[in-house]
């Protein structure tokens, strides 16, 4: 009697085991399908020849990809954000390395400091500093500048994630290289540009790509800066999303994520997901 | 030797740049904000006349319980959902570990805009699910699925899942493993396991992903915008509103820095944790 009884627990508790491993394996399921699911259902229905979105189409045709091009409120929002994108990422590599530098090798008195206010843009709420950098522009008459507010407003946002991934990797290389070329001669700035900054290219690159990424997707600090001269693609996609219907949104959604993706596997393949897991 | 001058070795020359530009064009036009939330324009004195409008304004104490609440939710569904991906990405073997993560992180690179609009094709009336719903006949009409603070949850949580996950994960790696085995062989179930030894090891990452997942919930803007419509104003679209919609830009002052606060009292307290959490668990 007593040996079927222990029998019997062991069958439950097996059950109970591959019972929750099963319960485990379906609820990871269900996030990833949650996590991927709506990106991947826009990118398929983007492929629709309808006037309206449908998953799957009924037929594929990439009837909305030429309808979008020949939109120029698309066309010329999309110059724009790609003009922005490049000269704030190109102004944030330029100054960010530089203090990535001094904030990875250089012990100087007032680096807390340094390192609070270049990291700050990221630690406000962007809507607050939307807010606030459209009432600075008010306050100097300069609120019809869109370009220049901005590539000035994506220039803050920007500079954290080029510091962030430079500093990390100036922080992980061999500072041994650098003492060697000085003791051979080479002055500072030669040590600087011909060891340094290659030891810390990964990183660059990376850092780069992530403050492109996030500058040319940013919609809700560039909302309080766009206006009628100058708009951005988020921009003018999510107040098409607000008063249009048409599947538009689907082709311009699915042009981004493929953007992304090639984004995506640059980033993989210079630094690693661990930039994405390390902070 | 000469090093000791150039602009490459000096910290304050290599800072100066990144720190002056971000000074004058961030934290000045956000100290200029601040002043402005307590200035009024009737009586031109510092007054916190703005701040009593806003407490007097049903609408704006509707949109900061609603901001608290959705965002709660939002933290509750990422860890719920947040403790099972984790597990399963640190148990996984090394090629599904590097796919899991993949398709993890890809996410997050990923336009919030973009992926308001996946949940827009999705839950709208004419949209995927309730397509399919019709068809299956479970539904007559169309349910309405966006436009509602429900609506808002689903978005957010999935554009913040990640992040917890990440949290939950940087600290249950370093848990030993054998610590899990022990307590199984030792003849604890699974779901005891699980709340008596695996939820305990998490606190560290568990109260970092709880404060970070809230705080990104509270100052999200295009999510609630696009799904939450304009009947659900939270406190981020409330700004966007008094500031292009009724032009009361000393209301969009005050909401501004209340949100600011509370933003950084959150960062502040993560940190906070994560010192602490070092210290006690390192």
């Amino acid at each position: 009697m007593i040996g079927m009884s222990q029998a019997n627990n062991y069958a439950a508790e097996r059950m109970m085991w591959s019972a929750s491993r099963g319960l485990l394996y379906l609820t990871i399921l269900a996030g990833y399908i949650f996590l991927l699911a709506p990106i991947f259902i826009v990118v398929v229905a983007s492929f629709t020849n309808d006037n309206y979105l449908l998953f799957p189409p009924k037929e594929f045709s990439l009837h909305w990809y030429y309808e979008v091009f020949s939109l120029s409120w698309f066309r010329s929002a999309l110059l724009s954000s790609l003009v922005i994108s490049v000269i704030s990422t190109t102004i944030s590599a330029a100054i960010g390395i530089f203090v990535a530098r001094a904030l990875a090798r250089i012990p100087f008195r007032g680096k807390a400091l340094v390192e609070l206010v270049v990291l700050s843009p990221l630690l406000l709420p962007s809507v607050v500093l939307g807010f606030a950098l459209f009432n600075f522009a008010v306050y100097f008459a300069i609120e019809n500048n869109n370009f220049i507010n901005l590539v000035a407003g994506h220039v803050l946002i920007t500079i954290p994630f080029v510091v962030r991934s430079v500093w990390a990797a100036m922080a992980g290389a061999d500072v041994s290289l650098e003492e060697a070329s000085m003791s051979l001669g080479a002055t500072p700035a030669q040590a600087f540009r011909d060891v340094v900054l290659p030891m810390a290219r990964p990183g660059i690159i990376a850092g780069c790509i992530l403050a492109f990424t996030y500058s040319f997707n940013d919609v809700t600090l560039s909302i309080f800066l766009a206006g009628s001269n100058t708009t951005t693609l988020p921009v003018q996609m999510m107040s098409h999303i607000e008063t249009s219907g048409d599947p538009s949104p689907a082709a311009i959604s699915s042009l981004m994520v493929g953007l992304t993706m090639i984004f995506f596997v640059i980033i993989a393949k210079t630094v690693g997901l661990k930039i994405f897991t390390d902070r | 030797m000469a090093s000791e001058r150039s602009f490459f070795t000096n910290g304050y020359a290599l800072s100066s740049p990144a720190f002056t530009l971000v000074g004058l064009i961030a934290l000045v036009p956000v100290l200029q904000l601040f002043a402005s939330a307590f200035w009024s324009f009737t009586t031109e004195s510092y007054t916190l006349a703005n701040f009593t409008a806003l407490l007097d304004s049903k609408m704006a104490t509707q949109a900061f319980w609603r901001s608290i609440r959705v965002s709660l939710c939002v933290t509750v569904v990422t860890v719920l959902l947040g403790y099972p991906l984790a597990m399963g990405l640190l148990r996984a073997g090394s090629r599904m570990q590097s796919l899991l993560l993949t398709l993890l992180v890809f996410p997050l690179m990923v336009s919030v805009v973009v992926r308001a609009y996946g949940w827009l094709v999705v839950l709208s009336p004419s949209g995927v699910l309730n397509k399919l719903l019709l068809n299956l006949g479970i539904i007559s009409e169309p349910l309405s699925l966006i436009h509602n603070e429900a609506a808002v949850i689903i978005g957010e949580s999935q554009l913040l899942l990640p992040y917890m996950v990440l949290a939950l994960v940087a600290t249950l790696q370093k848990v030993d493993p054998s610590l899990e085995e022990a307590s199984l062989s030792l003849g604890a179930n699974p779901l005891t396991t699980f709340f008596r030894v695996i939820v305990p090891m998490s606190i560290p990452g568990l109260l970092s992903g709880t404060l970070m997942v809230f705080s990104l919930a509270i100052t999200a803007f295009a999510t609630p915008l696009l799904l939450g419509g304009g009947r659900t104003p939270m406190m981020t679209t409330l700004v966007y509103s008094f500031a292009f919609t009724t032009f009361e830009w000393d209301k969009a002052a005050a909401v501004g820095i209340v949100l600011a606060v509370l933003a950084l009292f959150f960062v502040c307290v993560q940190r906070w944790a994560a010192k602490v959490g070092l210290k006690s668990f390192g």
